[in-house]
């Protein structure tokens, strides 16, 4: 047991200095000239010659990638983000306000998508192929086939532009994240709905349940006691992997509607190299991931000891 | 009580496979219904089954392989007590022991899952809660051979010491007449979806009438046979 | 002849076999009985050079036993064969591997000899019956001649009348070909019946081997006796009296 965990901390560990190392690292050869492009977010005019080689001195570019990385992970290991290159302020504090905007969208849209999903797939598989069921595909294939930018836009145009009930742009009340939690939760119920239907469709086929009918088991407690759990498994599965197009269209929300979220965070950091501030959202991004997997690999504990038994 | 039905059919896909068959079972009978595979022996076992259920009668069924009988899941606490739940008992520590101990697995870890016991351990546990509201009758689906000789014959002999004396009822489903003959005294034969002949056991084996029951007669032997 | 030296063979880090030995003349064929979990499975990959052995060795006459090309007919006909190929493109697919040349009129003898029809060839493993899918597993396994063909659980798939016609069409071919045979099953009546010496095989060890007679008017050891017993108690076998 110890043993197991101390395992899956490792690997978490593994996961997460993985993906920022190499995100620096991508960043630091990224094409064009960090340095420009620091000056032009902080002066927002074009600079000259001495005063980017000022910028690249202070901020480190002079010194090469081993100074610069060393420079960087030093204070990290010691739970210091650093500071913004471009405003020189503190990024955990930032940091913090970006994800109050972003936790409640992502749990709204998440909460909102599977309280949609799960009634759906139940009632569809009740009789597969019948109206319901039909409607429910559809429906899960349109959200699917709707990418969340062209989407945002439509209903911005709808409630905020025709109808002026919602309003567009910002995060100044409750009812700025109706329109994003929309936007965002459509595509979460679509896929939510196609993997639980199908998990429920797959779980029927068990050879054993014709067994517990004739054992005189009612239907409701077969559903309940053992096509449930064996239709959560591939659901949880495709729920993690699913779990990176949501943070892919929340960007996309955050930067339409103008939230100062996490992706717009993101954006605007990369926009002017402004390395601590990436490297801070990867962190957490890869952070978020694992403990997601690990909460996944937990119930799969719970619920199917044998999965990951001769995992390494 | 005589249990009886008539008229089972069943038809898949526009075929029939099952073509209508009356039978009546006697207390305490030993039946084996025999017939080369795909004759429809299993669509009968499920059909009386299915019908007896609606006549309110108690009937019992273990399946092939105890993968088709138990949810990996689930321990095998749950198992019986949701088996005891399906017949409105309520839990009975007692009857628990009494056919744990009948059927060799009164060691059996209830906590586990049916793969952290071994698969004769397993059959033998199915059997086990297909025995616990005391049925009129149990069919035994091909019961050993998805099990290791020894393991099954074990568990056949472990099944037949119980059930003597006993007024439940035992139909025996296989291909194999050989096996069947060790362990029945009445035999039907199954061929093409049809029953097509019935027997005392070795009336069939001496004196088979129809082609099937040839078939199966002249074929159940290993030993030397004559090419 | 195949020569199993005192071989030893470790699944992960068990054991899976150990010091196992035997000999199959050309012509004759050995069964190999025992419970699952026994290391009949590891046998047959190890003979097949699936597995290495850790020590000992196999040998066809000598040489290495690959250079002899053994066959392997499989316990679940229809899963042996490609869904997606025609019979006939599995079952020529030795010959072609190979790269020797079919005899004229073999394919057609064999088939006369299984019982098959040669229209049969022109479908697919679907489209067959599952005694017929396994005697086209066993065309398969003979069509290249090979001198040695390794059985897993030929006959476990099929009903009882089939399993016995079958057992018969492999012994016709047995005497015309020559070729010899490892049988591996649970079923002591088929093992009994059809072959010359059978192997008990019990926790990867060979518990004893003996010939049929003998083993069932006497079998040798505690567990040979145990699987005697539970064969005549299923009706597979009749005591010798």
């Amino acid at each position: 047991m110890i043993r197991s965990i101390l395992s899956l901390l490792l690997r978490a560990l593994v996961v997460v200095s993985g993906a920022s190392i190499v995100t620096f690292i991508l960043l630091w050869n990224a094409p064009g000239d960090p340095a420009l492009a620091i000056a032009m977010a902080r002066y927002h005019q074009v600079v000259s010659a001495d005063v980017l080689d000022q910028v690249r001195n202070e901020v480190g570019l002079d010194a090469g990638f081993w100074s610069a990385f060393k420079a960087w992970i030093g204070p990290l290991l010691a739970g210091d983000f650093g500071k913004s290159t471009v405003t020189d302020r503190e990024v955990w504090p930032e940091l913090v306000t970006a994800m109050s905007y972003t936790f409640p969208l992502a749990m709204l849209a998440l909460v909102c998508g599977m309280c949609v999903a799960l009634p759906l797939a139940i009632l569809a598989t009740k009789h597969p192929g019948s109206v319901l069921d039909r409607a429910a595909i559809g429906m899960a294939s349109l959200g699917a086939a709707i990418p969340p930018y062209w989407l945002g836009l439509l209903l911005i145009l709808l409630f905020a532009v025709y109808l002026d009930w919602l309003p567009a742009m910002g995060a100044l009340s409750t009812t700025h994240m109706v329109l994003p939690a929309l936007t965002l939760g459509l595509g979460v119920t679509a896929s939510l709905t196609r993997i639980i239907r199908s998990g429920i469709l797959d779980a029927r086929e068990q050879a054993f349940l014709p067994a517990f009918r004739r054992r005189c088991v009612l239907s409701r407690n077969i559903g309940r006691d053992h096509i449930a759990p064996h239709a959560t498994i591939p659901v949880i599965t495709v729920f993690g992997l699913e779990l990176a197009f949501l943070l892919e269209g929340l960007v996309m929300v955050e930067v339409i509607f103008g939230r100062p979220g996490l992706g717009s965070f993101l954006v605007n950091a990369i926009e002017a190299r402004d390395f601590p501030k990436v490297q801070a959202v990867v962190l957490l991004t890869a952070l978020v991931f694992v403990v997601i997997n690990l909460i996944i690999d937990v119930i799969y504990q719970v619920i199917d000891p044998r999965i990951g038994e001769h995992d390494a | 009580m005589t249990l009886s039905v008539s008229g089972l059919s069943t038809e898949r896909s526009g075929r029939i496979i099952l073509h209508p068959t009356s039978l009546s079972i006697e207390p305490s009978a030993r039946i084996g219904l025999v017939g080369p595979s795909g004759s429809g022996k299993s669509t009968l076992g499920h059909a009386l089954i299915d019908d007896l259920h609606r006549q309110g009668r108690i009937v019992a069924h273990v399946p092939q392989s105890p993968d088709e009988a138990l949810d990996p899941l689930r321990t095998m606490r749950f198992h019986w007590h949701e088996a005891e739940a399906a017949l409105g008992l309520p839990h009975d520590a007692p009857r628990q022991q009494q056919l744990f101990s009948a059927l060799g697995i009164a060691h059996g870890d209830l906590r586990k899952r049916p793969w952290g016991w071994s698969r004769g351990m397993q059959q033998r546990f199915v059997i086990a809660m297909a025995l616990i509201g005391s049925p009129e009758l149990i069919v035994l689906d091909e019961p050993t051979s998805a099990l290791d000789p020894v393991v099954a014959a074990d568990s056949m002999d472990l099944l037949d010491r119980f059930l003597s004396g006993r007024q439940t009822a035992m139909i025996l489903i296989t291909h194999d007449l050989a096996l069947a003959a060790q362990r029945v005294s009445q035999l039907m034969v199954m061929d093409n979806g049809c029953l097509v002949e019935q027997a005392s056991t070795s009336a069939l084996l001496n004196t088979p009438k129809t082609k099937a029951a040839k078939a199966l007669s002249a074929h159940r032997n290993w030993m030397p046979h004559p090419c | 002849m195949l020569n199993v030296d005192n071989i030893s063979v470790r699944r992960g880090k068990s054991p899976a076999l150990q010091d196992i030995s035997l000999t199959i003349e050309k012509g004759k064929t050995l069964a190999v009985v025992g419970e699952s979990g026994a290391g009949k499975s590891t046998l047959i990959a190890s003979i097949l050079g699936m597995l290495k052995p850790w020590c000992g060795t196999i040998t066809w006459s000598g040489s290495p036993v690959r250079t002899c090309r053994p066959a392997l007919v499989m316990q679940e006909p229809r899963a042996a064969f490609n869904p997606a190929w025609l019979l006939k493109q599995s079952v020529l697919e030795p010959v072609i591997a190979r790269q020797s040349n079919l005899p004229p009129k073999r394919l057609k003898r064999l088939c006369a000899g299984l019982e098959l029809t040669p229209d049969l060839l022109n479908r697919k493993p679907t489209e067959i019956s599952i005694g017929q899918a396994q005697r086209m597993g066993i065309l398969r396994a003979l069509i290249a001649a090979p001198p040695l063909i390794l059985f897993d659980e030929p006959l476990s798939a099929l009903d009882a009348v089939t399993q016995k016609h079958t057992a018969r069409l492999i012994a016709h071919l047995q005497a015309e070909e020559g070729f010899a045979a490892l049988i591996v099953t649970h079923d002591l009546g088929y093992a009994c019946a059809h072959s010359e010496e059978i192997a008990v095989l019990k926790s990867g060890r060979i518990e004893e081997v003996s010939t049929p007679q003998d083993f069932i008017a006497s079998p040798k050891t505690k567990y040979g006796r145990k699987l005697r017993d539970a064969a005549v108690s299923l009706g597979a076998l009749e005591r010798a009296a």
